[in-house]
């Protein structure tokens, strides 16, 4: 049967090869891809965007949340704001490396998890990181929602950007990471902009909304500033699971369902 | 135009600092707060020891490096890292043939990491090496190495389920040799020295076809060694990659563990082995 002989081949290629052959790593491409949580989608909760401005745009953000989520399970990552660029700015001021910077980073997406994990309680709904990702399959059952830290682990092992210290990969990367990892059937970034625009719209009016794009056009376009951490378009391209993934206005009510529905109330990027 | 009170209400809090209210993603802007990295530990020498190339070999390859990292105890402060070796390959097998993504495989062959290391930390138990989690080696090395001479730690970054995707096929990108590079860089370590089983980067490979005898390489640029494009290295490229936007660490040796007293050498700074550098 030909997918024994590619599962021997794979196999004898694992045991004699350096795992950075190029042969070995085509042949695991044949591997079949399991999605893990195949319901489940990932909302990204801004810090800077949504959480930052407190109650007038967290508590019916909450209300939201908690009126989908017997329908659609989700998995909520939160951003971090504008405490972790004042840590940012501070730690890059006194010399300190990107490992240093992603730690704190880590830390106060983490208060915005415990803040929205608080608002939630009542309704059921955990904050889980670390090990305990692995109950997550209960708490979605249970009370169909889960909270985590968006930013990725990476602590003094993340990779240094090209310029600067500014960690690279922060919470949209992390988010987006978990809905790969776990197969999720949508990725939404709930921001407080209608989508990408052309430029950043709150210092240029002259910025145009881009409903639709994909991420070798976007790439191309080259733009200065951007709604979305540039290494997502990058780790897009890889995907197996998540090839495309949505920005919201969670200003607006009624979106994020709208969005879980399947209706395009954004922008949509998605891996040529 | 007059703010309304509903737009006043969802004003954000800020903190005032030269990054408030960026993106963080214009590159002109975040420009501002560049300045030098300064070096955590500049004391520090991280020696990697392989899974494939020496773990796997069992007590012949690993009892006489252990005598010599015991030797040098107390002249460097070491940490010593370990990669995954053959259970890892075997646990990669598995999870790949079960259709698991690259971030569950990520975690699976990180753990035979973890355990190589605390195989190797029991045999220098007794001199006061510990084995440290990845979070000990991240908040608390410092204090370590100073009540301590030396420890031991999985060379794996912690990336697991946040392991990034590869360009192609599904095995986890950021290795031992990744992981061992990035920790070195991040604390601004002195040295860091990868301890494999040949005598370093030749000019061809041994058993591959190639004019005469390969020779080895005594010092070579990453450019340079790029270019060669050599059809297999002791250390994952993932490595020249990342050491051409390193902060610090602009050199990496590879030496021979099988010939144990290499690695000595490298702590006192010879020129054993191959050094690559950008």
């Amino acid at each position: 049967m030909a997918d024994d002989e590619t599962r021997g081949a794979l196999e004898s290629l694992l045991m004699s090869r350096s795992l950075g052959d190029r042969e070995l790593m085509e042949a695991s491409e044949a591997a079949p891809d399991y999605r893990i949580l195949p319901d489940v989608t990932v909302l990204k909760i801004g810090g800077q965007s949504l959480i930052d401005r407190g109650r007038a745009a967290v508590y019916p953000l909450v209300e939201e949340l908690v009126s989908i989520k017997r329908s659609h399970p989700i998995l909520i990552g939160t951003g971090g704001g504008t405490r972790a660029r004042h840590a940012y700015s501070l730690a890059a001021e006194l010399g300190l490396p990107t490992g240093v910077l992603t730690d704190v980073g880590v830390a106060v997406a983490g208060q915005n998890a415990t803040m929205l994990g608080h608002l939630m309680a009542r309704h059921g709904v955990p904050v889980v990181g670390g090990s305990a990702m692995g109950a997550l399959p209960l708490y979605l059952a249970e009370c169909g929602a889960a909270i985590f830290s968006g930013m990725p682990p990476y602590d003094m092992w993340q990779r240094v950007p090209t310029e600067g210290v500014i960690p690279p990969y922060r919470t949209d990367a992390g988010c987006y990471l978990i809905a790969e990892v776990y197969g999720a059937k949508n990725m939404i970034f709930v921001k407080d902009e209608d989508g990408l625009y052309t430029a950043n719209p709150k210092t240029n009016p002259d910025a145009e909304l881009i409903r639709e794009i994909t991420v070798d056009e976007l790439i191309a376009m080259d733009l200065p500033d951007l709604i979305i951490e540039r290494p997502v378009l990058e780790l897009m391209r890889r995907a197996r699971h998540a090839k495309s993934v949505q920005i919201i206005n969670g200003l607006r009510p009624g979106l994020i369902s709208r969005a879980l529905q399947g209706e395009h109330v954004g922008t949509i990027i998605s891996a040529a | 135009m007059t703010k309304t009170p509903s737009d006043l209400s969802f004003a954000t809090k800020d903190v005032p600092s030269a990054l408030m209210r960026q993106t963080l993603l214009d590159r002109d802007l975040v420009r501002a707060v560049d300045r030098p990295v300064v070096r955590l530990l500049p004391w520090l020498n991280i020696v990697a020891i392989g899974g494939r190339s020496i773990i796997d070999r069992g007590r012949d390859a690993l009892e006489p490096i252990v005598e010599v990292l015991r030797g040098e105890l107390g002249t460097h402060r070491m940490l010593i890292l370990t990669g995954a070796g053959i259970r890892g390959r075997h646990v990669l097998g598995v999870g790949l043939d079960l259709g698991l993504p690259t971030g569950v495989l990520a975690g699976l062959i990180s753990t035979e990491a973890e355990q190589n290391g605390h195989l190797l930390a029991a045999l220098l138990a007794e001199d006061g090496v510990s084995y440290l989690s990845h979070t000990t080696v991240a908040h608390q090395l410092s204090i370590h190495l100073a009540g301590a001479p030396a420890a031991v730690s999985n060379a794996f970054p912690p990336y697991e389920l946040y392991e990034l995707p590869p360009e192609i096929g599904k095995i986890p990108p950021h290795r031992s040799d990744t992981g061992a590079f990035l920790l070195a860089d991040a604390y601004g370590a002195a040295r860091t020295i990868y301890v494999k089983d040949v005598d370093g980067v030749m000019t061809h490979d041994p058993a591959g076809p190639g004019p005469g005898e390969p020779e080895l390489i005594e010092r070579i640029s990453v450019d340079d060694l790029r270019a060669m494009d050599l059809p297999s290295l002791p250390i994952d490229s993932l490595v020249l990659e990342l050491m051409t936007r390193a902060k610090h660490q602009k050199e990496i040796q590879i030496v021979n563990g099988l010939e144990p007293e290499n690695i000595a050498r490298a702590l006192r700074g010879e020129p054993v082995g191959t050094i690559i550098h950008v």
